[in-house]
C-alpha cells in the first residue's frame, strides 16, 4: 500500500519539484542576467570612467616650466636674462633598496636592544639615514656641514615622490664644476640646472623691469594628462613691471613627462616627454646708457625721472628713487630686503604712482589756454609787484620784491607767478582744466606698465563740489591752479608726456616701453588720437621761445650745457606730508632747443619736514642736463644706425 | 657511449656547483679573488711591456748611422726649443708668484707628475682605460689627473701595487668640469659611447647660451681646476658644433677628441704636491 500510494503521489511531487526547479532556475537566470547586465554596465557604459580611475591610479604627470625670455633694451643690451642655478638633487625613487636594507637594518638593531619597535618611526629614520649619507658625500666634497630634516624628507615623500629632493641649492660654480667632477656618474645624486631671473644691471629701471616669484601656477597648455595627479616643479611669474605685463609672451612653454607608476606611486617607466621651451624675448625702448646716468645723476635724492623720444612718443629712462637691486630679489624675496625697501617707500614707481601738484611747470598749460582764447599774446603785459590780491588774501610771487613789468616770454623765463594769476584768473578754471584735459593730464597715459595710477586730480568746479560735500570753487583756487598749485595732482611721465607735446605740437601722444619690432608683443603706441595742440605756430613758438630763454638765462638755465641749450621749466611746489611741509622740485624740458630730440620730467621730493633741497632750478635742472648730455652726445654716433 | 656523457655530466654538474658557490660567496672572497686575479696578470703584461720595448730597442738597433745622426741632430733642436720654452716657463712662473704676492692671491695648485709607461688598452663601448707601468709604490693615488703631450688622458680609476688603471676621457663613465678657451664658465663633459676604433668622442654639457662657434673654426675645451682635479689649461678636445640642449637652457654638443688616446704610449700622473707634502711629513 504505501507503494502504491507512493506510485500515486509521484507524479504530483515530481511535478511540485519541477516547478520549483523552475522558479530556481528562473532566480538563477536573474541573477545572471543581473550579473551580465552589471558587466555590461560597467564594460560598456562605464568604460571611460574606469579608464580615467586606471590612468588616475597608474600615470603620473610632471610639469617642467620653460625659462622665461630676456628683456632687451633699444640697443640690444640684455637687461634682464637667466642665470643658471644649480642644485644637487636626489631621486627618492632610486634610493628604494637602500631604504628596504637600512630599515631591515635599524629594526634589527631595536630588537637586539630589546625595544618594541614603531615601524613607521623606524621607516622615517631609516629614509633619513639614507638621504644624510649622501648628503654626507656633498658635504665631503664641499667641505660642508649640512643635515637633513627628516620632516622634509617625510613631506617631500608623500607630496612630491616623482620630484628630485633638494639637498643643496643655488650651487656656485666653483661648487657646481667640485660635484661634477667628484661625485661618481652612476650615484642616485645629481646636479640638475633649474634657472633664475638675472638682472646685469642690478637696480637699473628696476621698477620699470619689475621682478618675478615663484609659483606653481603653470600655463599647461596642449599638455596630455589633464585628469592625472601632477606633480609641479616651480615656475615663475611676474609681480611687477614690463615681467608683469608681459607675462605671457616671455613665459616659456611648459614641458611635461607622463610617468606609469607601481602601487607605492614610485616611477615605472616615462610614457610621454615633452621639452620645455624658453619664452619669447623682449625688446623695451629703455636706453640703459642714459637710465644708468640718470640715475647716477640722481644721486640719492628721492623722486622720479622720464625721458621720452620725442618723435616715437619711446621712453628713453624711467627713473624712480628710491629703488632697490632686482638681484636681491631672486630666486625670492628675503624677509629681510623686503622690510628695508618697505621701509624706504621703495616699492612704489614714483613715476607712474607717485602723484604731485606739478607747481610752475604747470604754467605751461596755463600758457596755451590763455593764448588759446586771446587773452594771452607775446605782448601782454603785466605788472609784477611781487604779490597778487585776490578777495581779502594775498599771493606772493616767488621774487618778493617782484618782476616789474613782464611780457609773456619774460613770464616764462621768470616763472612769474603775479603773471599767471592775473591771467588765470580772467581766463577762469574751467579754461585752465579743459587745457590740462586736452594734454590728457586727467588720465592715465596708457602705456604698458601695470598699476600706472588712475587717480590724478584735474580740478574744477564741479569736481571740487563732488570732491567736498557741494563746496564752491573760489578764486583763490583758480589762482593756485594757474600756478600748479592747490588740488591738482598729476605724474611725473604725464609732465614728460605734455613737454614733448608742446615740443612737437600735438596732443595724444602714448607714451610706450615696448619697440615696435618683429617679434614684440604689439605695444599700446598711439593709443589715442594724435591731435595737432590747436593753436598757431606763431603761439607754439611764443611758448618755445619762453622755455628756451629760461634754458638760457632764466630758472631753466642749468639744464642747458655749452654745447645745446635746453629749453626748458622749472617749478617748486609746497606739499604738507604728515602735516608737514615738504618741497617738490620740478625740471621739464626738451632739447636740443632747435631740433627737439628728447622731452624729460625730473622730480624730487624734499625731505618732510626739511625743505632744504632748492627749487627745480637748482636741484632737478642739473640732472635733466646729464640725461641731455648723455642722450646727445650718444646720438651723435648713433643717428646714423638709427 | 653513456661513459663519456657522464663524464660530461660531471664537468657540468661542476661548472653549476662552482657558479653557485660564487653566487653564494661574500663580496670579500670576490673583492680578493678579483684582485688577487689581477696582480697575478699584471707582471704578465709588464713583462709583455718590456719585451715590447725590448723589440723597439733592437728595430732602432738596425738603423742605419746616417738616420741617427738626423734623428740626434733633430733631438738637439727640440732640446734647444724645449730649454727655450723652460725658460719662459720660468719667467711666467716668477711672474705668477710676484702677481700672487702683490695681489695677495692665494698660490695655484702645485703638481709633481710621474711618468709611465701604457701596458695595456681597454677599448670598447662600456668602458675605455689604459693600465700603466706605475702604482700605490709610486704614490699614485685614486682619482689622480693623468695628462700626455696633448691634453688630458683621464683619471686614475684603479690602482694597484706596480700599475694604475686609467679611466679614458672618452670613457662614457669620465664625467669632468671643463671651461671653453677663453671663458671661465665651468662646462660639463662626459666621455661617449666610443667602439674601439675610431676617432673617439665625447659630450659636452651646461654650454652657456651665449657662446658660439666661429665661423671658421673650433672651440677648444681645456680642463679647469674649479673641479679639484685637474689643473687649468690641458686641452679636453674641441667643438665643431653645438645646440640648443634637452632644457631649453644650454647647449650641447659632440668634443672631437685627439685620435693619439688610442695610440698613446707614455702618459704623466699628476701628484698635487700638498699629498708629496703630506707623504715627506709622515715620513
Amino acid at each position: 500500500m504505501p507503494k502504491r500510494k507512493r506510485q500515486q503521489h509521484a507524479p504530483q511531487a515530481h511535478k511540485a519539484y519541477k516547478q520549483r526547479l523552475v522558479l530556481l532556475y528562473l532566480v538563477i537566470a536573474l541573477c545572471f542576467s543581473l550579473l551580465a547586465g552589471g558587466l555590461a554596465y560597467r564594460q560598456l557604459l562605464q568604460t571611460e570612467s574606469y579608464l580615467a580611475a586606471e590612468e588616475r591610479q597608474n600615470y603620473r604627470r610632471i610639469l617642467k616650466p620653460g625659462p622665461r625670455g630676456n628683456i632687451y633694451d633699444r640697443n640690444g643690451e640684455l637687461l634682464v636674462g637667466n642665470r643658471p642655478y644649480f642644485s644637487a638633487t636626489v631621486y627618492l625613487n632610486e634610493l628604494r633598496p637602500e631604504f628596504r636594507r637600512e630599515f631591515i637594518r635599524v629594526l634589527n638593531r631595536r630588537r637586539e636592544q630589546g625595544l618594541t619597535p614603531d615601524r613607521f618611526a623606524l621607516a622615517i629614520e631609516a629614509r633619513r639615514n639614507v638621504v644624510q649619507r649622501y648628503q654626507n658625500q656633498i658635504n665631503r666634497i664641499l667641505d660642508r656641514n649640512d643635515v637633513v630634516e627628516p620632516r622634509r624628507i617625510e613631506r617631500h615623500f608623500s607630496q612630491n615622490l616623482l620630484l628630485p629632493y633638494p639637498l643643496l641649492l643655488d650651487i656656485s660654480a666653483e661648487d657646481y664644476a667640485r660635484l661634477i667632477e667628484q661625485l661618481p656618474i652612476d650615484s642616485p645624486v645629481q646636479v640638475t640646472a633649474d634657472t633664475a631671473r638675472y638682472y646685469p644691471h642690478g637696480s637699473a629701471a628696476a621698477h620699470a623691469l619689475g621682478y618675478v616669484s615663484d609659483s606653481q601656477e603653470l600655463p599647461v597648455g596642449d599638455l596630455p594628462g589633464e585628469g592625472l595627479l601632477t606633480f609641479r616643479f616651480d615656475g615663475k611669474v611676474g609681480r611687477t613691471g614690463l615681467e608683469a605685463r608681459f607675462n605671457e609672451h616671455l613665459q616659456g612653454v611648459t614641458g611635461g613627462e607622463i610617468w606609469s607608476v607601481d602601487p607605492g606611486g614610485f616611477q615605472h617607466e616615462r610614457i610621454v616627454f615633452e621639452q620645455p621651451k624658453r619664452g619669447q624675448d623682449l625688446v623695451t625702448t629703455l636706453d640703459i646708457r642714459l637710465q644708468r646716468a640718470a640715475e647716477q645723476a640722481f644721486g640719492d635724492y628721492l623722486g622720479a625721472a622720464v625721458a621720452i623720444e620725442i618723435s616715437s612718443g619711446e621712453v628713453l629712462a624711467m627713473v624712480s628713487k628710491p629703488d632697490y637691486d632686482l638681484n636681491d630679489l631672486t630666486p625670492f624675496i628675503p624677509h629681510t630686503v623686503d622690510a628695508r625697501i618697505r621701509e624706504e617707500g621703495g616699492w612704489l614707481n614714483r613715476a607712474i604712482q607717485g602723484l604731485y601738484p606739478p607747481g610752475s611747470t604747470f604754467k605751461l598749460i596755463t600758457t596755451s589756454a590763455g593764448l588759446r582764447r586771446g587773452l594771452i599774446e607775446q605782448s601782454t603785459e603785466i605788472y609784477c609787484p611781487g604779490y597778487f590780491r585776490v578777495g581779502r588774501r594775498t599771493f606772493r610771487c616767488h621774487n618778493r620784491s617782484g618782476h616789474g613789468h613782464e611780457n609773456l616770454i619774460e613770464a616764462i623765463r621768470d616763472s612769474c607767478n603775479v603773471f599767471y594769476y592775473d591771467r588765470g584768473l580772467a581766463m577762469g578754471v574751467q579754461a585752465i582744466a579743459d587745457e590740462a584735459r586736452r594734454f590728457g593730464l586727467h588720465e592715465p597715459t596708457g602705456i604698458e606698465l601695470p598699476n600706472e595710477t588712475r587717480r590724478m586730480i584735474v580740478p574744477d568746479p564741479a569736481w571740487k563740489a563732488n570732491r567736498f560735500y557741494g563746496e564752491s570753487w573760489f578764486d583763490g583756487d583758480t589762482a593756485n591752479l594757474s600756478i600748479g598749485q592747490g588740488f591738482l595732482l598729476i605724474t611725473p611721465l604725464q609732465m614728460a608726456v605734455m613737454t614733448a607735446s608742446y615740443a612737437r605740437g600735438v596732443t595724444g601722444i602714448t607714451p610706450t616701453v615696448v619697440r615696435d619690432q618683429a617679434g614684440n608683443p604689439g605695444s599700446r603706441r598711439n593709443q589715442r588720437a594724435i591731435e595737432a595742440i590747436g593753436i598757431t605756430d606763431e603761439q607754439l613758438a611764443w611758448i618755445h621761445t619762453g622755455m628756451i630763454e629760461a634754458g638760457r638765462t632764466g630758472t631753466a638755465r642749468r639744464a642747458s650745457s655749452p654745447n645745446f641749450i635746453a629749453a626748458g621749466k622749472t617749478g617748486t611746489a609746497q606739499i604738507r606730508r604728515d602735516g608737514r611741509p615738504a618741497t617738490l622740485a620740478w625740471y621739464v624740458g626738451f632739447a636740443p632747443a632747435d631740433d627737439p630730440q628728447i622731452a624729460v620730467a625730473i622730480l624730487i621730493e624734499g625731505v618732510i619736514g626739511d625743505g632744504a633741497i632748492g627749487g627745480g632750478g637748482a636741484t632737478a635742472a642739473p640732472i635733466a642736463r646729464t640725461i641731455f648730455e648723455q642722450w646727445i652726445g650718444n646720438s651723435d654716433i648713433e643717428l646714423s644706425q638709427r | 657511449m653513456p661513459r663519456r656523457f657522464s663524464h660530461q655530466g660531471k664537468s657540468l654538474l661542476l661548472g653549476v656547483l662552482i657558479l653557485i658557490f660564487w653566487l653564494a660567496a661574500p663580496t670579500f672572497i670576490k673583492q680578493f679573488s678579483r684582485v688577487t686575479f689581477y696582480e697575478f696578470q699584471a707582471p704578465a703584461w709588464t713583462a709583455l711591456n718590456y719585451l715590447h720595448d725590448l723589440q723597439d730597442y733592437w728595430n732602432y738597433r738596425q738603423r742605419s748611422k746616417n738616420e741617427l745622426i738626423e734623428a740626434g741632430i733633430d733631438m738637439a733642436r727640440l732640446q734647444a726649443a724645449y730649454s727655450l720654452r723652460i725658460q719662459e716657463a720660468d719667467a711666467i712662473r716668477e711672474e705668477l708668484g710676484r702677481l700672487e704676492r702683490f695681489f695677495e692671491l692665494p698660490s695655484l695648485p702645485d703638481y709633481h707628475y710621474e711618468v709611465a709607461r701604457v701596458v695595456r688598452r681597454d677599448l670598447n663601448n662600456w668602458w675605455q682605460t689604459l693600465t700603466i707601468r706605475k702604482g700605490r709604490i709610486h704614490g699614485i693615488e685614486t682619482g689622480q689627473a693623468v695628462v700626455y703631450s696633448r691634453g688630458v688622458i683621464g683619471r686614475v680609476r684603479e690602482v694597484h701595487t706596480y700599475t694604475a688603471v686609467v679611466e679614458l676621457i672618452s670613457s662614457p663613465r669620465f664625467r669632468s668640469a671643463v671651461h671653453i678657451e677663453g671663458d671661465l664658465r665651468p662646462v660639463e663633459y662626459q666621455g661617449g659611447v666610443n667602439p674601439g676604433l675610431g676617432t673617439p668622442s665625447g659630450m659636452a654639457r651646461t654650454i652657456p647660451a651665449d657662446v658660439r662657434i666661429p665661423e671658421d673654426g673650433s672651440l677648444r675645451l681645456i680642463s679647469s681646476r674649479l673641479g679639484g682635479v685637474f689643473p687649468d689649461g690641458f686641452v679636453v678636445g674641441h667643438l665643431d658644433r653645438i645646440q640648443v640642449g634637452e632644457d631649453g637652457l644650454f647647449q650641447e654638443g659632440r668634443v672631437r677628441l685627439d685620435p693619439g688616446l688610442n695610440t698613446v704610449r707614455e702618459v704623466a700622473v699628476l701628484i698635487p704636491a700638498s699629498q708629496r707634502r703630506s707623504e715627506r711629513v709622515q715620513e
